[in-house]
């Protein structure tokens, strides 16, 4: 039977057959899919971002990780539903209203899924109110925008000053982007600021009081 | 001395007044919008500007800009758009943000119930769009059209179709353009295209009706690391061709070009560069020492390299390639400070940006910030010459017209003082 801490070398190395074949062998082995997300695939990502941190590795090497760790979690996802295990944090994720770029937020979204929140994707190109909307109905603890364009700043800023107003207590703000910075974000009210993917774990993490 | 004059003395790394680019390449523009806004300002005929570069909806820096600007370069451009149709036929179109722009006839677009913009691929309305601008946006996005990846049937020749040799359009379109600029007092940056190997902008193939092979922007970054066979026979293939070109282009344009634009691949990100210098080595430096090597021995052109962000790393790279010339400069990345660049580069590498910050200090500083900005550039990117001012990549819409006036301002004091 193959250990967890193969699983994580696999999914840090990005190989993403060797991932979805332990990943399968070990709940064949009676693993549970809990144990296996949160001991072999988060650790798995945690490297990842941590590699990513240090320059290490770049965006290719993290979009192949995302992939292996999003095949993987095709095959433990619907038995963790069954099961009624839901992670314990749920963030809303889009880049604002008149930008369509989305490397970066889908980079945040799966380094959030690997850190076992839960994810909604909101696309981009997303309008205030949609971010309000998704909040309340997932129970967000977390909403993250993203802005890659010096115009669409003033959209991001508009945005948090809609949630703010949508008084949704308990949700936090994390912004992010190639033009924004943590002046930007403290300027326009956001909780949070991370410069990349890695860091935005850290964030939400210290946002919702769950600092590793 | 002539623009021409200022522009090659710094290509030299000499001493001189520093020459000022705006609009000779589709990286060193102007957005449309702030195009009008200055020639409203410096009270220049009005009249609907043309939209040169569809895509990052750039504004044509006419003469008159041009010179109310300082601007000492000029360009040839391509035959075609980054959507394929050709810039002609020139009609009115309103924008979203309600400007009256010229765009060239194959230019069309249709909206959506939200005002969304969708343009069409060699000017197809029949294809699916290429082209998006949200509603509230500035300039198009390409449209990600990947149709379903089958692993055992990928072909490199798919992602090379783009690639080919100049057709006797092309022929006539550059020796119409070489004859434009011939006699010019301003130094003439030209491309051909088809140089520029994995650059983001092109692999979705906005030009294309139905493009085939990897367009998608997250398959082309994840090719690099699982399919590199796949990237390097598309980028042999589009190596030969592009050498084959410039060499015609090079009978065309001989010594009327002073810089070749080759390659507007991004190898940065705000904090770190996009690839490892092993895999800028194996996969990229190979095809850029081919196409520089031929230039430098059978042109007199100084080439130029395009990559926005944190490329530090990379830079020794870049110089070993061949290439003469980085652009933009992104100093506002991590590690890219401009005293550091100076010093570690400047001897061996012309930068040709870097002039002023278009992320922060330019579109929402005040006057008074972008002129001290542009100052302190000068001061640290001129000594020596290798330095052509431009901002770091394109002037981007909502850029508040006195800052772009104080940076001309600035710029002019500085070289009026003798630098």
């Amino acid at each position: 039977m193959p250990q967890l801490p193969e699983l994580t070398a696999a999914l840090a190395a990005g190989k993403r057959a060797e991932t979805t074949r332990l990943t399968q062998e070990l709940l064949a082995a009676g693993v549970a899919p809990q144990s296996i997300i949160e001991d072999g695939l988060v650790p798995g990502m945690a490297l990842i971002g941590e590699q990513f941190k240090r320059n290490e590795i770049f965006v290719p090497e993290m979009l192949v990780a995302a992939r292996a760790m999003k095949e993987a979690l095709k095959f433990l996802e619907p038995l963790l539903a069954q099961a009624g295990i839901k992670p314990k944090y749920t963030a809303v994720i889009g880049t604002v209203r008149g930008d369509l770029h989305d490397i970066g937020k889908n980079l945040v979204s799966t380094m959030w899924r690997g850190a076992n929140f839960a994810v909604v994707d909101l696309g981009t190109n997303v309008a205030p109110e949609r971010y309000v909307a998704a909040a309340k109905e997932h129970g967000a603890q977390i909403v993250g925008l993203s802005a890659l364009l010096t115009t669409t700043m003033p959209a991001m800023k508009e945005t948090v000053a809609t949630l703010r107003e949508a008084n949704l207590p308990g949700v936090k703000i994390l912004v992010g982007g190639a033009p924004i910075t943590q002046l930007f974000a403290d300027e326009i009210g956001a909780d949070g600021y991370a410069a990349d993917a890695g860091t935005a774990v850290d964030v939400a993490r210290r946002l919702v009081g769950d600092a590793a | 001395m002539t623009s021409k004059e200022k522009v090659m003395r710094a290509l030299r790394h000499e001493p001189g007044p520093v020459p000022v680019d705006f609009g000779s390449t589709g990286v060193t523009g102007i957005h449309v919008s702030c195009v009008a806004a200055l020639r409203e300002h410096y009270g220049l005929p009005r009249h609907p500007v043309r939209v040169c570069e569809p895509f990052q909806m750039l504004g044509e820096i006419e003469d008159d800009l041009a010179g109310a600007l300082g601007s000492d370069c000029t360009g040839v451009g391509g035959r075609t758009t980054m959507f394929g149709f050709p810039n002609e036929g020139w009609h009115e179109w309103r924008t979203p943000w309600g400007q009256l722009v010229m765009v060239p006839e194959g230019f069309r677009v249709r909206s959506d119930a939200g005002g969304d913009q969708y343009l069409f691929p060699q000017g197809d309305v029949d294809v699916p769009p290429s082209g998006h601008m949200p509603a509230s946006g500035y300039f198009f996005d390409a449209i990600i059209r990947q149709e379903p990846i089958d692993e055992e049937r990928l072909d490199p020749a798919d992602n090379c179709v783009e690639f080919q040799p100049l057709t006797e359009a092309d022929r006539a379109h550059w020796r119409a353009e070489i004859a434009r600029v011939q006699g010019s007092t301003r130094s003439v940056t030209g491309g051909i295209g088809g140089t520029g190997f994995g650059d983001i902008a092109l692999v979705p193939g906005p030009f294309l009706k139905h493009p085939k092979g990897i367009r998608d922007v997250n398959e082309w970054y994840v090719s690099l690391v699982e399919r590199r066979d796949y990237v390097h026979q598309v980028f042999s293939h589009q190596c030969a061709i592009a050498l084959e070109n410039l060499a015609e282009f090079a009978r065309i344009a001989s010594d009327k070009i002073d810089v070749l634009f080759v390659c507007g691949t991004d190898f940065g990100t705000q904090n770190s560069q996009f690839c490892s210098v092993a895999t800028f080595d194996d996969l990229y430096a190979p095809y850029y020492r081919r196409i520089n090597d031929w230039v430098h021995q059978h042109t007199t052109w100084k080439t130029f390299k395009h990559s926005c962000g944190a490329m530090r790393p990379l830079l020794n790279r870049v110089i070993e390639c061949g290439f003469d010339i980085i652009n933009p400069v992104q100093c506002s990345a991590k590690g890219m400070e401009a005293a550091g660049l100076k010093a570690d580069f400047g001897d061996r590498l012309v930068f040709w940006g870097g002039g002023v910050d278009t992320q922060q200090v330019l579109p929402f500083g005040s006057p008074s910030e972008v002129a001290a900005q542009v100052t302190d550039r000068l001061e640290t990117f001129s000594p020596g010459g290798g330095f052509v001012f431009n901002t770091i990549h394109n002037i981007q819409a909502r850029t508040p017209t006195a800052n772009i006036v104080a940076m001309v301002d600035a710029i002019q004091r500085f070289n009026d003082r003798g630098g």
